[in-house]
């Protein structure tokens, strides 16, 4: 009895162990959406090529697309930028800008000079969409499916790896049907 | 630039609203007892992008962007659960430092209890059951 | 070449380790204990200088010192930025645990006994496993060849501040403190010495651990508070409750090796706190280095080190509780001890001790928890939780402590104390709550339940109702137990400034312009001006403002910094420190042009936390030393 007392903790510590190998075994570095399998949330806010075209929900229609959450002050957007370019270029997928906290002309300059992926951008200067689609940076990526309804987020520059590993196989579903 | 242009809108209105002698207070409440909620919240909401700081600590300018959306809340009567509701549905409960109590947080919610309880009857079973007998012997 | 030197003795001290630590398992006979740590210790203090050296020279070949270091860095902080990072923060560590090792050993009476040679092996083990660790794997000495940087990424500038130079090293030698109740508590397992030597041999180390761990908190609390800008003096962020917990493991080791020591009792208990208060500190590191965790602590690496540090955990916790679950039962006749007694008032310590603990640490690797089981949701586990948590745990230690030294051994004869007690809490209670109206205007309900823990543990601590015959008996008994009633009355302090900080602090948050005043709880506060002042390796704005408060004026000055090569701003605030309550305002963010966001707060009664601490600091040195000379 007593030898099986003192064996108690032995047995703690040893599944404690195994816990705390299985989180060094886990690898990750961004926030969970919560807004995965939820539609695109409702919005009505200035497109950034005309502050006159007032955008909402229903002006994202051309599906499947990717929403980009893009600004000029965010140094990992330039990174990415050729890639989303590709995208555009090469596959069915539109791209839609969210432009987030930017200043307009500024906005409007760069993709002037480095060539516009987006079918168009959204102008959230306040970030009111961005709130209400859980972003907290930029770049981030949305990948809404021909139903409309979001599958997977990326924080974070999107790349030719990231896109393999994470959203191809959105698009490759969306395909085949 | 853009939180500045934001920012010169909100002085203004500030500025407009208030007379010249009074403190321009960054998020003015008129309710006492709001005004204890808006700062309650910001203690237990979480930043998302800092490394562990709640929004009342930090400026990074998602913080900042947050605090306004929680005192619009507040401002327009929403309680301290809708805000927290409000911000979950966007962020997870990530942002919340206050887990929510639920089947799946059951344990950290009632484990230590338990834990206690069961360390303390453990002992007062050794206990009486080793003093019974050696009180047989003395 | 003289980080080459530094490496090769940190190369040496692993193999020397390495074979006393084994020899001195092998060979039961006598072992040149004494000698072999003091060249341990001198090996790794070498290698520790050579360090240090390459700092102070701006040695940028180094790559470590290229990471953490600056020409234009101040030299004090070059100095200090030794343990700014990993690599080198990590010979601290073994160099803390080389002094706590030859200090043992200086100190132990019984020599060349097996029991004092199993303890030395312990500790070289322990000491061969973290050089092994530093060298294959974080090795501070790397150089940047054939061409090293003109300059270094510089130190983080939240480290540069005296605290830093402080903080670290303190807290380093309690955690590493834990490893000589440890190594002892193993010693005793396998060399069979009675429980009331080992007990005896490890309480001064075991308090003196507690001493630096308490002092080292208290210090990062301190540091939180005025550095990061925003009042806040704990944040339950996963790195303290990492240091929190072996610190409440340890103060319930302290008090049970008491027991182990007069009573022959706990002998399992005194033995599995040794382990397991090791353990903690243990898993501090791992949580620290490993990078599984978020926080503002945390050193930024690889899982793979975390690999390692767990291997290490593993290999001596397990082995520890190995010995433990084999081990001869030393059980001797038990004493009796009925439920009134100071060993159950014991007894209950040590639960409630170990399960906030264990609570604790629960609530800090729940995310972790939560986010594998649930496949990738996450929570955040934060200071609503663990404040719900501490709240009955306090109230109960707090009444344990209270009465705990009215207590008497196997059986309490009379309770009589109590209704002085409690009369004599309740006379204090009310005075300190007359005190806080007369400074703060107002009462606030919310905080009765701490103040009168407060004031519980004051009469409790004092025993001011004890019968003495007459008042020099009295001094006479205070002077004896001078550490016990610094540490236990430093609790009392500590609970009043939490209890009264929790409840009483007020804040404001609003826009000045230069020239501009405002009214914050009868105080004027006007800001003078903005400037701009260039430091040694940041330019500031620097906010300079002017308080009156009831004839009082006084300048303080809070600045908003950007450091150069980093790019990193930080806040620096400004502190009106008072015995009853802290003024502080720090800057917040720019609004158009020389337009700045300023939070103002009052925080009363903050700096008796802190006064607390130092307190237990005190007591518990005092108690070490006290035994430590007792002994020989």
């Amino acid at each position: 009895m007593k030898r099986f007392l003192n064996l108690i903790p032995l047995v703690v510590f040893v599944i404690l162990v195994a816990v705390l190998y299985s989180f060094l075994t886990q690898e990750n570095e961004q926030l969970e959406s919560v807004l995965i399998d939820q539609s695109v949330p409702e919005f009505k806010l200035p497109a950034l090529e005309n502050p006159n075209n007032i955008l909402s929900k229903s002006s994202v229609n051309k599906l499947p697309a990717l929403i980009n959450v893009w600004a000029t002050w965010c140094i990992a957007c330039r990174i990415e930028h050729p890639f989303l370019m590709q995208l555009k270029n090469e596959s069915t997928l539109t791209v839609y800008g969210l432009n987030y906290k930017d200043d307009r002309k500024k906005a409007l300059d760069l993709l002037e000079i480095e060539g516009n992926p987006f079918e168009f951008s959204i102008f959230d200067q306040q970030g009111k969409l961005a709130i209400d689609l859980g972003v907290y940076g930029a770049p981030e990526t949305f990948y809404v499916d021909k139903e409309g309804i979001i599958r997977e987020r990326h924080v974070g520059a999107l790349t030719q790896k990231v896109w393999k590993e994470k959203f191809e196989k959105y698009l490759n579903e969306d395909n085949d049907v | 630039m853009f939180k500045k242009s934001f920012s010169l809108i909100l002085i203004a209105i500030i500025y407009s609203l208030a007379s010249a002698n009074e403190p321009k207070v960054i998020y003015p409440f008129e309710d006492s007892a709001h005004e204890e909620r808006f700062l309650s919240l910001l203690n237990e909401l979480r930043c998302p992008k800092c490394q562990g700081s709640n929004l009342s600590g930090s400026n990074a300018p998602i913080a900042n962007d947050l605090k306004r959306e929680v005192y619009r809340l507040v401002k327009s009567g929403k309680t301290e659960e809708e805000v927290k509701t409000y911000l979950i549905d966007r962020y997870g409960n990530f942002i919340v430092y206050d887990p929510p109590f639920r089947p799946d947080t059951y344990a950290l919610w009632l484990g230590p209890l338990f834990i206690f309880l069961i360390t303390l009857s453990i002992i007062l079973v050794i206990l009486l059951t080793r003093f019974s007998s050696s009180k047989g012997n003395q | 070449m003289i980080p080459e030197i530094g490496h090769i003795f940190l190369i040496s001290s692993l193999v020397l380790s390495l074979v006393s630590g084994l020899g001195s398992f092998i060979f039961k006979k006598e072992l040149p204990i004494r000698k072999i740590a003091l060249l341990m210790f001198l090996l790794v203090f070498g290698s520790f200088i050579t360090l240090i050296y390459s700092f102070v020279v701006d040695d940028f070949s180094v790559a470590y010192v290229a990471q953490n270091s600056n020409i234009n860095l101040p030299i004090y902080y070059k100095f200090a930025a030794t343990w700014g990072a990993h690599e080198g923060s990590l010979i601290l560590w073994i160099l803390s645990m080389n002094i706590w090792l030859l200090a043992f050993i200086s100190f132990d009476k019984n020599r060349n006994t097996n029991f004092s040679n199993i303890v030395f092996g312990v500790c070289s083990l322990v000491i061969f496993s973290f050089l092994l660790f530093t060298i294959f794997t974080s090795n501070p000495f790397e150089r940047i060849l054939p061409i090293p940087p003109l300059n270094g990424a510089d130190l983080n500038p939240s480290l540069q501040d005296f605290a830093f130079t402080v903080h670290p090293p303190l807290l380093y030698f309690g955690y590493s403190g834990l490893l000589l109740p440890f190594a002892i508590s193993i010693s005793a397992m396998l060399s069979g010495q009675s429980n009331k030597d080992w007990a005896s041999s490890s309480r001064p180390w075991t308090l003196l651990a507690c001493s630096f761990l308490t002092v080292g908190i208290g210090l990062g609390s301190w540091w939180a508070y005025y550095e990061l800008g925003w009042g806040g003096w704990w944040f339950w962020d996963p790195v303290e409750n990492a240091a929190f917990v072996p610190w409440l493991l340890t103060v319930a080791l302290v008090h049970s090796l008491i027991v182990t020591e007069n009573r022959n009792l706990f002998v399992n208990w005194s033995l599995l706190l040794s382990i397991f208060a090791f353990a903690a500190s243990l898993l501090g590191t791992f949580l620290v280095r490993s990078g599984i965790l978020t926080s503002v602590h945390a050193f930024a690496l690889d899982p793979e080190r975390g690999l390692f540090i767990l291997g290490i955990f593993s290999f001596f916790v397990l082995g520890g509780l190995v010995i433990f679950a084999f081990k001869n039962s030393t059980e001797n006749k038990t004493s009796f001890y009925s439920l009134n007694s100071k060993e159950f008032g014991l007894l209950l310590n040590n639960v409630l001790l170990v399960v906030l603990a264990v609570s604790i640490l629960f609530g800090t690797l729940y995310p972790l928890i939560y986010e594998a089981y649930t496949g990738g949701k996450q929570i955040s586990v934060g200071a609503p939780y663990f404040e719900f948590i501490i709240f009955p745990f306090s109230i109960l230690l707090g009444l344990l402590q209270g009465i705990a030294l009215y207590l008497s051994w196997g059986s309490t004869k009379s309770f009589n104390f109590l209704t002085k007690l409690i009369l004599e809490s309740l006379s204090i209670f009310l005075l300190t709550l007359v005190l806080l109206f007369v400074l703060f205007d107002e009462l606030i309900p919310a905080s009765f339940f701490t103040i009168f823990i407060f004031s519980w543990l004051i009469v409790g601590s004092l025993l001011i109702n004890f019968s003495f015959k007459s008042f020099s008996n009295y001094l006479d008994f205070i002077n004896r137990r001078m550490g016990v009633l610094l540490s236990h009355v430093g609790m009392a302090l500590l609970v009043l400034g939490v209890g009264v900080v929790s409840s009483y602090s007020s804040e404001m948050e609003l826009i000045l312009d230069t020239g501009e005043k405002i009214e914050f709880l009868n105080k004027d506060v006007e800001l003078l001006d903005i400037k701009d002042i260039n430091g040694p390796n940041f330019i500031s704005k620097t906010a300079n403002i002017k308080v009156s408060d009831s004839g009082r004026t006084f300048n303080l000055q809070t600045e908003k910094r950007t450091y150069f090569p980093s790019g990193q701003v930080t806040t620096e605030a400004a502190i009106d420190t008072g015995i009853f309550r802290d003024f502080y305002i720090s800057m917040g963010d720019n609004f158009k042009g020389d337009s700045w966001s300023f939070k103002l707060q009052s925080k009363p009664f903050i700096r008796w936390i802190w006064l607390g601490a130092l307190l237990i600091t005190l007591g518990t040195f005092i108690s070490s030393v006290n035994v430590l000379r007792r002994k020989s």
